[in-house]
């Protein structure tokens, strides 16, 4: 397989982000996240600011329209602009990495396609959670909590399949039992038997 | 309340908040709603097999009246000839976006007042409101909104004012004729009124409206769409009109169709073809001359929105056969103690918030069988009533992003190029806008008819 793209669902707090980027090193392969605003942003003439404030998040339906694939919802259109975006990269036929947007969804017409799922166990993204954004044991958990049904409401609306639902992806797996090294080593392994297969 | 009554109310509420809710594509949920109330209400509660067949209408094909029509007739049900009409524009207007007529349009008048932003502003507006006259306010705004980023980028002005101005100015436009906007199309056909009745009524306050709209528009967005080139502007940077016309017998033949699809819809009050037969005229000679486009052109038509107006009437078909909308009447009636500047006051302001934050075509549809019957128990003239509706429904749609179509593709194509739209920036212009407006018809319906 010449071409390959990994898209990475996750949930907030089990080193998804992380897994995806050490992945995108170990191929050598870019990745698109963070990177995915600032593309969009010199597209658009936004400022990456605003198209933060946009980026994956659901809509406020009650004050949304849409007619004839035209919506009124600047969350909407951000996010059509990144599948947009996504399915021009993979019509080229680049590798890539991508983390987030629907993307096992959006992409699976792509043969080259390997969807991964990140999950955790509760207590585990809780650690990560507190130590990387500084925050006690229940503003952690409230955090997760928070992010996690941003993630899954925005999912849900652009796509048929739920959120985190095994059936959507290739692989899911739980970072909490092996580390996340180990899931990395893992996932490199599964990966290249994809791309050799 | 009757269990058929209770029922079709049911049906009613749960479509509407469905369709809020987008959840399912609005058209599975009317016709969804069309099938429970056919079944529901009519079949098992009501056990009225000709009501239903009423409400399909189907046999209203075969009546001359449908196609030729001498006298003013109601109809009831589904609003087949709303549909056909529909159908038949949607066709032509396909044929005209791929000739490239619309952006050739928009190119040829920025050059013509030679590229300078307000010139540009002001005649967009208006070319907006001509045009939604007599096509739907869809595809007005898809193509000028889109012709005005591209003439943003080019001049250095922010696109976002003009777009602005006009989708106001489409739905203005919309609200001058009875095939401007999907509410007159409902309103006439279902209460047999000509293209004339509307220009002369509706197209009246419309043509006042809009030259304060463009007064008012001047006013509040000079500063914002000056140019940074000022006036010094480089004319032979700009691409040549005649770019956008990628085929010129197409275009010339699409040109014609337009042509005499105004003229039939201007004239057909006296020529007695009713718009079913000139929808179904214009899109008969839109695919005879498209030749082997013609198939292309048949796959283009938005399909799913003729079968959301098929549920719809069938669920207000539901309302009116199970008296409900009477009720409504009756409520109206009450609560304006019988003061028929109240009255109409009610019908127009209470259209125009509910437009503002529903989807127009349902309420229409809903209230047309009400005004009937408040005409009817109350003794106000039915067209007076009906003009009140339609502007109310039209023009209220402009106060939000998500009142009107158009509004939702204008700010849509904003956001792609760039420049998102929010609730806050559309409202704070567009909203006191719509509420001038509104003032100027109220007065002009008080003024004229009473």
């Amino acid at each position: 397989m010449s071409q390959f793209i990994i898209s990475v669902g996750r949930e907030f707090g089990s080193a998804g982000r992380a897994i995806a980027e050490e992945l995108a090193k170990r191929f050598n392969i870019p990745i698109y996240d963070r990177h995915l605003i600032t593309e969009i942003a010199e597209k658009t003439g936004l400022t990456p600011e605003e198209v933060e404030k946009y980026n994956e998040a659901p809509k406020l339906k009650i004050l949304s329209r849409r007619v004839n694939g035209y919506s009124n919802s600047i969350e909407d259109n951000i996010a059509e602009m990144q599948f947009e975006f996504l399915d021009e990269k993979a019509k080229s036929g680049e590798s890539f990495v991508v983390v987030g947007r629907c993307a096992e969804t959006k992409l699976r017409k792509y043969p080259a396609l390997i969807s991964l799922f990140i999950l955790g166990d509760m207590e585990e993204k809780i650690k990560r959670v507190m130590k990387i954004y500084e925050l006690s044991e229940e503003d952690a958990k409230s955090f997760i909590a928070k992010k996690d049904k941003k993630r899954k409401r925005y999912h849900n609306y652009h796509c048929s399949g739920h959120w985190g639902d095994s059936r959507l992806y290739d692989l899911s797996i739980n970072s909490s039992r092996l580390g996340i090294d180990k899931t990395i080593d893992i996932l490199e392994q599964y990966i290249n038997s994809r791309i050799n297969k | 309340m009757t269990a058929a009554q209770i029922f079709a109310v049911i049906i009613f509420v749960a479509m509407f908040i469905m369709i809020v809710l987008d959840k399912i594509e609005r058209h599975y949920v009317t016709l969804g709603s069309g099938i429970l109330t056919l079944t529901v209400v009519f079949g098992i509660c009501l056990r009225d097999g000709k009501a239903i067949w009423d409400t399909l209408a189907i046999k209203g094909f075969a009546t001359k009246d449908f196609w030729y029509q001498v006298t003013e007739s109601e109809s009831k049900g589904i609003n087949w000839a709303t549909i056909l009409f529909i159908a038949g524009m949607m066709v032509m207007v396909e044929g005209m976006a791929k000739a490239g007529f619309f952006r050739w349009l928009c190119m040829k008048i920025a050059y013509l007042v030679k590229c300078k932003t307000i010139p540009i502003f002001i005649t967009f507006m208006i070319m907006s409101a001509v045009l939604s006259m007599f096509i739907d306010s869809i595809t007005v705004i898809m193509f000028l909104a889109a012709v005005t980023i591209e003439l943003a980028q080019l001049l250095k002005f922010n696109p976002v004012p003009m777009i602005l101005a006009e989708i106001f100015c489409a739905n203005l436009g919309g609200s001058a004729t009875m095939c401007g906007d999907p509410p007159n199309i409902i309103v006439g056909t279902s209460l047999g009124f000509s293209f004339f009745d509307f220009l002369t009524n509706t197209g009246l306050v419309a043509g006042i409206s809009l030259v304060v709209s463009v007064i008012f528009f001047y006013f509040v967005f000079r500063k914002e769409i000056a140019s940074e080139h000022g006036s010094n502007i480089d004319m032979s940077k700009f691409p040549n009109p005649s770019e956008a016309i990628t085929n010129k017998k197409d275009f010339a033949i699409s040109s014609v169709i337009f042509g005499m699809a105004v003229i039939l819809l201007i004239t057909h009050a006296t020529t007695h073809l009713t718009v079913a037969t000139i929808g179904l005229f214009i899109a008969v000679i839109t695919l005879f001359t498209s030749g082997k486009h013609a198939i292309e052109l048949l796959k283009k038509v938005d399909y799913k929105t003729l079968v959301f107006f098929i549920g719809l009437f069938i669920v207000v078909g539901g309302l009116e056969e199970t008296g409900i909308l009477e009720l409504i009447a009756d409520f109206i009636e009450k609560i304006s103690g019988g003061n028929t500047m109240l009255m109409i006051a009610i019908i127009l302001w209470v259209s125009a918030i509910a437009s503002a934050f529903v989807d127009n075509i349902p309420f229409a549809a809903t209230m047309v069988p009400v005004i009937q019957s408040l005409a009817a128990t109350s003794g106000v003239n039915l067209n007076t009533l009906a003009w009140a509706l339609s502007i109310g429904t039209d023009i209220g749609g402009s106060a939000t992003p998500i009142g009107a179509s158009a509004n939702v593709v204008g700010t849509s194509v904003a956001a792609k190029n760039g420049h998102p739209i929010g609730w806050g920036k559309y409202c704070r212009k567009l909203a006191p806008a719509t509420i001038i407006v509104l003032a100027i018809s109220n007065v002009y319906i008080i003024v004229r008819y009473l």
